[in-house]
């Protein structure tokens, strides 16, 4: 009952004008920059930062969760009117979405994607809001020990589960934890790795590796193998009152419900985010077509938008219930979130349901307005993202180039940023072109110092016994997790892969070719 | 995305050379090479973190950096290993790439110039024209087909931009000698 007070406070600050126009704002500029092709959540969220820099922290963050609920919405409407794949998010999505529009049912895939993702945001964020502040009381009792042993779980598993690679996932982890080690050194006050430049005695902004490593890595990425030629997309007719018939809305609500209940629980231990709730979401509706929808799938099922859909913006929320109980990011846009809070002096973790609580309602509620806002901007506005999605692939990424390039320039009005994130662009454009996950780096950067500061704590406490490491249940327990979380992070993966076997991506396999597969 | 990626993909996105095996993969143990220096250099550069005289502290300032470093030369070793074994990086998915096209290293020379141009240009003649210069020189770089349409845009977007963030949200954006005159770029 406690949680229900605070949530309607919560929702009194939200609902007030100026927050509420935030809000509005927020998902606004969320989607369309989502919609932008080559632009996946964490993107959005790290080029959006300074938008908010001069925000005080409550509208900062009401606009932040507003962009990134919004992120995710857009990607969905990219990946069903174009013909690429996208966002590893949504990238099931344009599986069957994109077949459907191909056969001039778009206009239902965009409306149960839009409504699956809004009946699985809220599920999900009603779950956070009675889920968080229990957690968030179990968590206050943990120590220094305690926290050494999550920040290990989610350093393994963001490492070594993202990305093809074990080895590839680590050294993307480990160049992370180095450039989080520049600065001066909290515990002692020395200096490290700063060559003596006055810069970055203070450290290397997060926003600046993110940024970095996705808008300017990216685009330097896109750069270097883009495709040329018109831009394709594919047409919605109808008018939106009359996009779903009752029988797509009959095939739609399980799946929906389906994939919030695989996608929440996902999202909120570190095992990839939504990426793997998504492609679990696909894999489950697959299984379980009957009838006439079993030989849809692979042609244009309305189920396989409408579960993994669901599932996506389920596991969104998911990620928020360790971020903000633990101050654990699990995903890249986790961590760029975090790097958010921190620049308004606010540290996300047990502490922040006590502390801060009215900020923190204020943010869940403004989630159940976005939601609601999403859902009514998305549907009516479709022929607007579509514009959005002709833009001129130059202008697109010289337009992103520059925003990176504010982004970093706005953080202390010093061009050293901006050369520390073209260095940072250009490892990120390598990482990308030799198959290294860049997600562990932006984890790693974050993670890193925080890992440090815990260790050092515990063996202060121990006076350098190690076995103080796993001397309470619950690390013990959490060690022992990571170890079943690999595994099981082994085995999901294995099923994707033969998942994508089996079902090949329509710009790899031209249309024909596909269907006989089938 | 990338673990599916048919194994021709990645043999040609590597420099553009046709199967697999006929070249090897330079860059990709120049890239790990350079992750394994790296290591290296956390490693060394650990031992010449000052320790405070007489701190108590069990953990110094030097055990963490230590252990980034063996971790970074560790798990580059790896990576090489794996590509001596042939198993080789998968690049990349995206909407806008070209999953056949080589890698195109002028393009990115170009646009890394263009950015660099920033370092000079902002404080120098202010933000509008860096952000033009950036904008303009990267979409031409990116096959822009007028490059009068990119310069005006680029124009209008350092303007926009500052009016934006320099004047109404108020960051302190230079707005450079040729605007500094005009009150509303003031900020």
């Amino acid at each position: 009952m406690d949680s229900l007070t605070a949530l309607l406070e919560g929702f009194a600050t939200a609902l007030q004008p100026q927050y509420l126009l935030y809000a509005l704002f927020g998902v606004f500029i969320g989607t369309a920059v989502g919609v932008l092709p080559g632009i996946g959540p964490a993107m959005t969220v790290a080029l959006l930062l300074p938008l908010t820099y001069s925000l005080d922290p409550t509208g900062a963050l009401i606009v932040f969760a507003g962009i990134y609920y919004g992120g995710m919405y857009g990607g969905s409407t990219t990946s069903i009117l174009l013909n690429t794949p996208g966002e590893s998010a949504s990238i099931v999505t344009a599986l069957e979405g994109n077949r459907m529009a191909k056969t001039g049912r778009g206009a239902a895939a965009l409306a149960t994607a839009a409504i699956g993702s809004f009946v699985a945001g809220t599920a999900a964020t009603l779950a956070l809001t009675f889920l968080a502040p229990g957690i968030a009381r179990l968590a206050v009792q943990l120590g220094p020990a305690d926290y050494f042993a999550l920040i290990v779980v989610a350093f393994l598993t963001v490492g070594a589960l993202l990305g093809s690679s074990v080895p590839r996932g680590l050294a993307s982890l480990g160049l992370g934890l180095l450039l989080g080690l520049v600065g001066t050194e909290v515990l002692s006050g020395q200096q490290r790795y700063t060559f003596g430049v006055p810069s970055l005695a203070d450290g290397i902004d997060v926003v600046i590796i993110a940024v970095g490593l996705f808008a300017l890595g990216e685009t330097l990425y896109v750069a270097s193998r883009l495709r040329h030629g018109p831009v394709r997309v594919i047409p919605v007719t109808r008018g939106w009152r009359t996009w779903m018939s009752r029988r797509d809305w009959s095939r739609s609500w399980r799946p929906w419900l389906r994939g919030t209940a695989i996608g929440f629980p996902i999202g909120t231990i570190p095992a990839g985010g939504a990426d793997v709730a998504t492609f679990l979401s696909y894999a489950t509706e697959r299984k379980l077509a009957r009838g006439e929808a079993k030989g849809e799938f692979g042609r244009g099922a309305i189920e396989g938008v409408a579960g993994p859909e669901a599932a996506n913006n389920a596991a969104a929320a998911g990620v928020l219930v360790p971020l903000l109980t633990l101050g654990l990011p699990t995903t890249a846009t986790a961590a760029i979130i975090i790097s958010a809070f921190q620049s308004y002096g606010i540290r996300p973790g047990p502490m922040l349901f006590e502390n801060q609580s009215g900020l923190v309602w204020a943010l869940i509620a403004s989630l159940y307005l976005g939601n609601v806002m999403l859902l009514v901007l998305n549907l009516p506005l479709v022929g607007m993202w579509v514009k959005v999605l002709r833009i001129p692939r130059p202008y697109l990424y010289a337009g992103i180039l520059a925003f990176a390039g504010l982004g970093a320039y706005a953080l202390h009005f010093n061009v050293l940023d901006t050369l520390t994130l073209l260095v940072v662009g250009v490892v990120g454009f390598l990482m990308r072109r030799y198959g290294y996950p860049v997600a562990p780096m932006v984890v790693g950067g974050i993670l890193g110092p925080m890992a440090e500061e815990q260790l050092r704590k515990s063996m202060a406490i121990s006076q350098g016994d190690l076995s103080y490491l796993v001397h309470s249940p619950f690390a013990i327990v959490a060690y022992s997790t990571l170890a079943v979380i690999v595994g099981l992070g082994m085995w999901l993966k294995r099923r994707k892969a033969r998942l994508e076997a089996s079902a090949p991506f329509p710009a790899e396999q031209p249309a024909q070719d596909a269907e006989r597969v089938e | 995305m990338t673990e599916s990626a048919p194994a021709p993909l990645d043999a040609q996105a590597s420099g553009g050379a046709p199967p697999r095996g006929t070249r090897a993969p330079v860059g990709e143990y120049a890239f790990a090479a350079v992750c394994a220096a790296l290591g290296v250099y956390a490693i060394i550069g650990a031992g010449f973190i000052r320790v405070p005289p007489g701190s108590a502290s069990v953990l110094g300032p030097r055990v963490f950096p230590y252990a980034v470093g063996v971790l970074l030369v560790a798990a580059s070793v790896a990576v090489i290993v794996q590509v001596a074994r042939g198993r080789r990086g998968v690049p990349d998915d995206g909407e806008d790439v070209d999953p056949d096209a080589p890698t195109d290293w002028l393009t990115v020379a170009k646009l890394v110039a263009f950015f660099l141009t920033q370092l000079v240009l902002i404080e120098w003649a202010g933000w509008p024209i860096g952000v033009a210069v950036l904008f303009a020189g990267a979409a031409w770089s990116l096959g822009a087909k007028r490059w009068w349409v990119a310069v005006l845009a680029g124009l209008g977007l350092g303007l926009v931009t500052q009016l934006v963030f320099g004047a109404w949200l108020g960051l302190s954006l230079p707005a450079g000698p040729l605007l500094d005159w005009i009150p509303i770029f003031h900020g």
